[in-house]
C-alpha cells in the first residue's frame, strides 16, 4: 500500500513532538517533552507504569489535547487537528474492537468512515485479513476470538487505512509469554515490510529491545535516554536507565578520592575504582553488567557470599548477598552447577566496564 | 453445577409467587371476565367495543399519545444520558438526584404545578407575549400537546436511566478507536455509540410506552373528561357505568398492547444483545 521510503533515525523529524506539556487537574504529567521519530522507524516508549507513556501517545493521536507545545508530522503542525483528520491509527491495549461488528466489519470500519461503500471494501478487507492470517475468521464476532486473534484484527483494522503513523499502546500485554514473543516477531516483520513508522508503548524491556530501532526510556514524564537498544544497554545515561534496561551489579558508595578520570569509592564491600572525576564526598551508584563480572580477580575484586545460584540454561546467574539497594550479580555462560548458596566466590571486573552515576540522577 | 444453578433459581421463588398471586391471577380473572357472557365463552364484548367509533377514537388517541410521549421522552433523554454517562463525582450525583427526586413528588402535585405554567395567563404565555412571540395567549392546558409534554416529563427517568446504564458500560476507547480510524463525530455516533446503546433505548421505550399507554392520573388532570384515554374509559366503566364486562374488555386490550410491546422489545433487546 504505502511506497517504500528510506528509513532514518529521527534526522528527518518525520514526527516532531516539540516542548509538549500536559497536566491533569493541576498535576503535571509532562512538561517540555521533546520527541522525534524518523520516517519508517520503529520506536518504543519504555517506562514504568504511570510515567506518561499513554498520555504522550494520546497527544500524538489527537485523543488528548496538550496544554502547551506542538506536534508536527511530516513538517505540518497537527497540534489542533482532531483525531479523525490525522490519519494516525491506534492499536489500544484492550484492542477496542467494535463488539457489535464482525471481524470483517471491524477491519472495514476505517474505509467506511472514509466514505467507501460497504461493497467496495471487500478486496481490501480480504487483503488485510490475509496479512494477519485471519481470513478464516472474517464473519466471526469479535467476542468469540482469543487475545492473539483480537490483536491481529486490531492490527489489520489499523493498517487498512494506510496510516501515516501507527501507535500501539502495550499491544502485547494481554497475551501470554509465548504468544507474545511470536506476535512481536510477526508484527515487526509486517511493519518493516510496509515501511510503517510505528511507536510502541511498553513497560517490558525485552519487548522494547525486540521490536524497536530505538527506545525512548521514560521516567516521570521525562525521556531519560533515546537510543538504540545496544547503546542503551552498553551506555545507559542514568542509573534509572541502567536499572530499567537489563540487569546489573549495582553498588552504592561514596567517593573518597578522585584523580583524572579515575575515582576511588568506598562501598559496603570495600573500596572499588571506577572511571570519572567527582568531588570527594559525592554519593555515587556504580553499575556493572553481569556478563562483564567474572569469577576471578580483576581491577576491582570483591569476595562475595552467594545467596543463590540460578541455572537458566544458556547462562548461570550468581546472586551475592548484598545490602538493601545494592545488587551483586554475575553471569557465567552455560549451565554451571559448581556453585551453591553459601559459597564464597570472587567477583571481579575492570574499571572500564563500570558505569558511574551521581546518586539521585 | 446444574444442581447448584437450580438451587440458586429457588431464590426467584418469592418474587415469582408474589407476581403470580398479586398480578397474574387477578389479571387472568379479568381476562376471563372479558370473554364470558352469562357463563358462556364469547367475544361479543370485543366486537361491541371495536364497532363503536367513539371507542376506536379513544384507542387511537391512547396509542398516539403513548407513541408521541415515548418519542419526545427519547429525544430529551438521549442527550441527557450521554452527558450523564460522561459525568463524574459531584455532577453525576446531581444528575442522578435530578432524575430520581421528581419521582417522589406525586403526579398530582406536578400536574397542579403545570397548570400554573400552562394556563391562559400562566408563566409560559406571559413570557411568550412579553417577548412578542405571540399577541394573544395560546391555549395550552386541556390540549393533547400539554398531555404529551407532561407525560414525557413524568416518565423521563424511565427513559434516561436504562440508556444511561448502557452508555456508562460502554468502553470509552471505542469511539476513540473510531476517531483514530478517520470517523467524524457524526459517523462515530451513528456507527458506534448509537448501535451499542440500542438495548438501553429499547428498554427505555418499552418502559415509557407501557407507562404512557396505561396512564390515568396525568390525562385526568391535564385534559380532563373531554378527551378520554383507554384507562379513563376503563375507570368510567367500572366506577360510573358499573359495566364490569366493558371494563374488563378495555383492560384486556390495554394489557395485550402492553404485553406485545414488552415481548417485542425484549426480543429486540435480545437480538441486539446477541450481536455484541
Ligand atoms: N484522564 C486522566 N485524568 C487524570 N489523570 C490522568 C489521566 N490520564 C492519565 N492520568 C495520570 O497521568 C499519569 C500518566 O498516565 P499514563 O500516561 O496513563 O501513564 P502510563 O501509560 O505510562 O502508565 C498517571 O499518574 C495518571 O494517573
Ligand atoms: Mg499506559
Amino acid at each position: 500500500m504505502a511506497p517504500p521510503a528510506p528509513r532514518d533515525m529521527g534526522d528527518s523529524k518525520y514526527l516532531d513532538v516539540n516542548a509538549v506539556g500536559k497536566a491533569f487537574k493541576g498535576t503535571s504529567v509532562m512538561s517540555g517533552m521533546d520527541f522525534r521519530v524518523g520516517r519508517g522507524e520503529l520506536v518504543s516508549l519504555l517506562g514504568p507504569s504511570g510515567c506518561g507513556k499513554t498520555t504522550l501517545l494520546r497527544i500524538i493521536a489527537g485523543l488528548t489535547t496538550a496544554d502547551s507545545g506542538e506536534v508536527l508530522l511530516d513538517g505540518r503542525a497537527i497540534t489542533s487537528a482532531p483525531a479523525h483528520k490525522r490519519n494516525i491509527s491506534v492499536v489500544f491495549q484492550s484492542y477496542a474492537l467494535f463488539p457489535h461488528l464482525t471481524v470483517a466489519e471491524n477491519v472495514a470500519f476505517g474505509l467506511r468512515a472514509r466514505g467507501h461503500a460497504k461493497t467496495d471494501c471487500g478486496p481490501k478487507v480480504a487483503e488485510a485479513l490475509a496479512l494477519v492470517r485471519m481470513s478464516d475468521f472474517a464473519e466471526r464476532k469479535v467476542a468469540a476470538l482469543s487475545g492473539g486473534q483480537q490483536q491481529r484484527v486490531a492490527v489489520a483494522r489499523a493498517l487498512i487505512v494506510d496510516p501515516v503513523l501507527l501507535l500501539l499502546d502495550e499491544p502485547f500485554s494481554a497475551l501470554d509469554r509465548k504468544l507474545r514473543e511470536t506476535m512481536q516477531v510477526e508484527l515487526k516483520t509486517l511493519l518493516r515490510d510496509r515501511n510503517m513508522t510505528a511507536i510502541f508503548v511498553t513497560h517490558d524491556q525485552d519487548e522494547a529491545m525486540g521490536v524497536s530501532d530505538r527506545i525512548a526510556v521514560m521516567n516521570a514524564g521525562q525521556i531519560e535516554q533515546f537510543a538504540t537498544p545496544s547503546e542503551l544497554y552498553a551506555r545507559p545515561a542514568s542509573a534509572f536507565v541502567m536499572d530499567f534496561v537489563g540487569l546489573s551489579t549495582r553498588l552504592n558508595g561514596e567517593v573518597i578520592e578522585s584523580t583524572e578520570n579515575r575515582s576511588t569509592i568506598r562501598s559496603a564491600y570495600g573500596t572499588v575504582h571506577a572511571p570519572g572525576t567527582f568531588v570527594p564526598g559525592t554519593k555515587v551508584t556504580i553499575g556493572v553488567r553481569p556478563e562483564l563480572v567474572k569469577t576471578r580477580a580483576a581491577e576491582n575484586t570483591l569476595r562475595v557470599t552467594l545467596a543463590d545460584a540460578m541455572v537458566l540454561g544458556s547462562k548461570t546467574q550468581l546472586h551475592g548477598r548484598a545490602e538493601a539497594g545494592d545488587r551483586l550479580l554475575c553471569e557465567v555462560p552455560g549451565m554451571n552447577s559448581d556453585y551453591a548458596p553459601g559459597d564464597t566466590v570472587t567477583f571481579g571486573w575492570d574499571v572500564a566496564d563500570s558505569l558511574v552515576y551521581e546518586t539521585g540522577t | 453445577m446444574t444442581g447448584r444453578a437450580e438451587r440458586i433459581g429457588l431464590l426467584a421463588l418469592p418474587g415469582l409467587s408474589f407476581l403470580a398471586v398479586i398480578y397474574a391471577l387477578p389479571l387472568f380473572m379479568l381476562l376471563l371476565k372479558s370473554v364470558q357472557i352469562d357463563g358462556q365463552f364469547s367475544f361479543a364484548e370485543y366486537v361491541a367495543f371495536f364497532s363503536d367509533s367513539y371507542n376506536l377514537s379513544v384507542l387511537w388517541r391512547t396509542v398516539r399519545v403513548a407513541l408521541l410521549t415515548t418519542g419526545l421522552a427519547l429525544i430529551i433523554a438521549y442527550p441527557t444520558a450521554i452527558v450523564m454517562a460522561r459525568a463524574k463525582g459531584f455532577w453525576l450525583s446531581v444528575f442522578l438526584v435530578a432524575m430520581v427526586l421528581p419521582m417522589s413528588v406525586g403526579v398530582v402535585v406536578k400536574a397542579f404545578a403545570w397548570t400554573i405554567l400552562f394556563r391562559t395567563r400562566g408563566v409560559l404565555n406571559d413570557t411568550l407575549m412579553s417577548l412578542g412571540i405571540t399577541d394573544a395567549p395560546i391555549r395550552m392546558l386541556f390540549t393533547e400537546t400539554a398531555l404529551i409534554i407532561g407525560a414525557a416529563n413524568v416518565f423521563l427517568p424511565f427513559m434516561v436511566l436504562p440508556i444511561y446504564a448502557v452508555l456508562r458500560q460502554m468502553d470509552s476507547r471505542l469511539p476513540e478507536a473510531a476517531a483514530s480510524l478517520g470517523a467524524t463525530p457524526v459517523f462515530r455516533f451513528m456507527n458506534v455509540t448509537l448501535p451499542l446503546s440500542l438495548p438501553g433505548v429499547v428498554a427505555g421505550c418499552a418502559f415509557t410506552f407501557s407507562l404512557a399507554i396505561s396512564m390515568y392520573v396525568i390525562p385526568s388532570l391535564i385534559v380532563g373528561e373531554r378527551q378520554q384515554t383507554l384507562s379513563m374509559l376503563t375507570a368510567r366503566s367500572f366506577l360510573y357505568l358499573r359495566n364490569e364486562a366493558l371494563g374488563a374488555t378495555i383492560s384486556s386490550i390495554l394489557l395485550l398492547i402492553a404485553i406485545s410491546v414488552v415481548l417485542t422489545s425484549s426480543w429486540a433487546a435480545n437480538r441486539l444483545g446477541a450481536r455484541q
